[in-house]
């Protein structure tokens, strides 16, 4: 905690990668549905 | 996929300058971004933390506008394009809210305060909560979109208010808002310098954007998705 406090930077990388792992999982579910219509269409 | 490329080369340019543009408390070149009293190298996330609050808002009246056009054309891929916005915006809801958490600590020192944004945005994720448990427990598909049609435009309208109205009207702690009448208040002065306003708006772009990508992409699958639910 004071390492970033003192180093303020690395909470905005924090930021940045919150909202990179947002934006990651919600394409990995995306993904999961493509996936299964795919299966689908196969059957 | 012209817009494909300009997302991809803004975002980069947001990140590598919005990160990299180095701070000086008397900003004399181009690239020197301003040192804003009480943030420091913080104000950096304002590129980042303010598109996703933004694009919450964006999709949440994206939904509104699908959700009158379903109520007025009962056409059904009105309401997956309804749902599929209000899901992202309540993606983005979360995000905003996580991101400004983590601010908080540093900048008012808990995650958490109840300061009137922080409430406001609450209350909004309470608000679009309710839409997903309200379309999850109607089983008919004609009778789940005309009641969470009917919602989100009711949930859309009440949006500004909270974003935009309510957070500057009251007394906080969040930049932007209605500053402490005895100035006792560690209330933070927030002007952007034109450089910062060129990264920002740049940010709001690139970001809309995005969402535009993310929310055709769910949309088409959603659309196969039916299509191959109504030939069983």
């Amino acid at each position: 905690m004071d390492f970033l406090a003192q180093n303020q930077l690395y909470i905005v990388m924090i930021i940045v990668l919150a909202i990179w792992l947002g934006i990651y999982i919600y394409l990995f579910r995306l993904d999961g549905r493509v996936k299964k219509l795919e299966n689908q269409i196969r059957e | 996929m012209v817009l494909k490329i300009l997302l991809g080369v803004l975002l980069t340019a947001v990140i590598i300058f919005g990160l990299g543009l180095p701070m000086s408390p008397h900003p004399q070149a181009w690239y020197e971004l301003p040192v804003i009293p009480g943030l420091g190298e913080k104000a950096r996330i304002i590129f980042f933390h303010v598109p996703t609050a933004w694009l919450s808002v964006v999709a949440f009246l994206t939904s509104m506008v699908y959700a009158i056009a379903y109520l007025r054309k009962r056409d059904l891929s009105y309401d997956i394009r309804s749902s599929a916005a209000a899901g992202l915006g309540f993606m983005f809801c979360i995000l905003a809210t996580l991101t400004g958490a983590v601010w908080a600590k540093f900048n008012w020192g808990s995650y958490w305060n109840w300061d009137p944004r922080e409430t406001s945005i609450f209350v909004l994720l309470l608000i679009y909560g309710a839409y997903f448990s309200l379309r999850s427990a109607v089983e008919t598909e004609e009778k789940r979109a005309a009641l969470s049609s009917a919602y989100a435009i009711i949930a859309a309208v009440t949006v500004p208010f909270f974003i935009f109205i309510m957070p500057r009207i009251m007394t906080g702690l969040h930049p932007g808002a209605k500053g402490d009448p005895e100035g006792a208040g560690p209330v933070v002065e927030f002007k952007m310098s034109p450089n910062m306003r060129i990264i920002f708006f740049s940010s709001l772009v690139a970001f809309t954007l995005l969402f535009y990508w993310m929310f055709t992409l769910r949309v088409r699958t959603a659309q196969v998705e039916a299509h191959n639910h109504q030939r069983g």
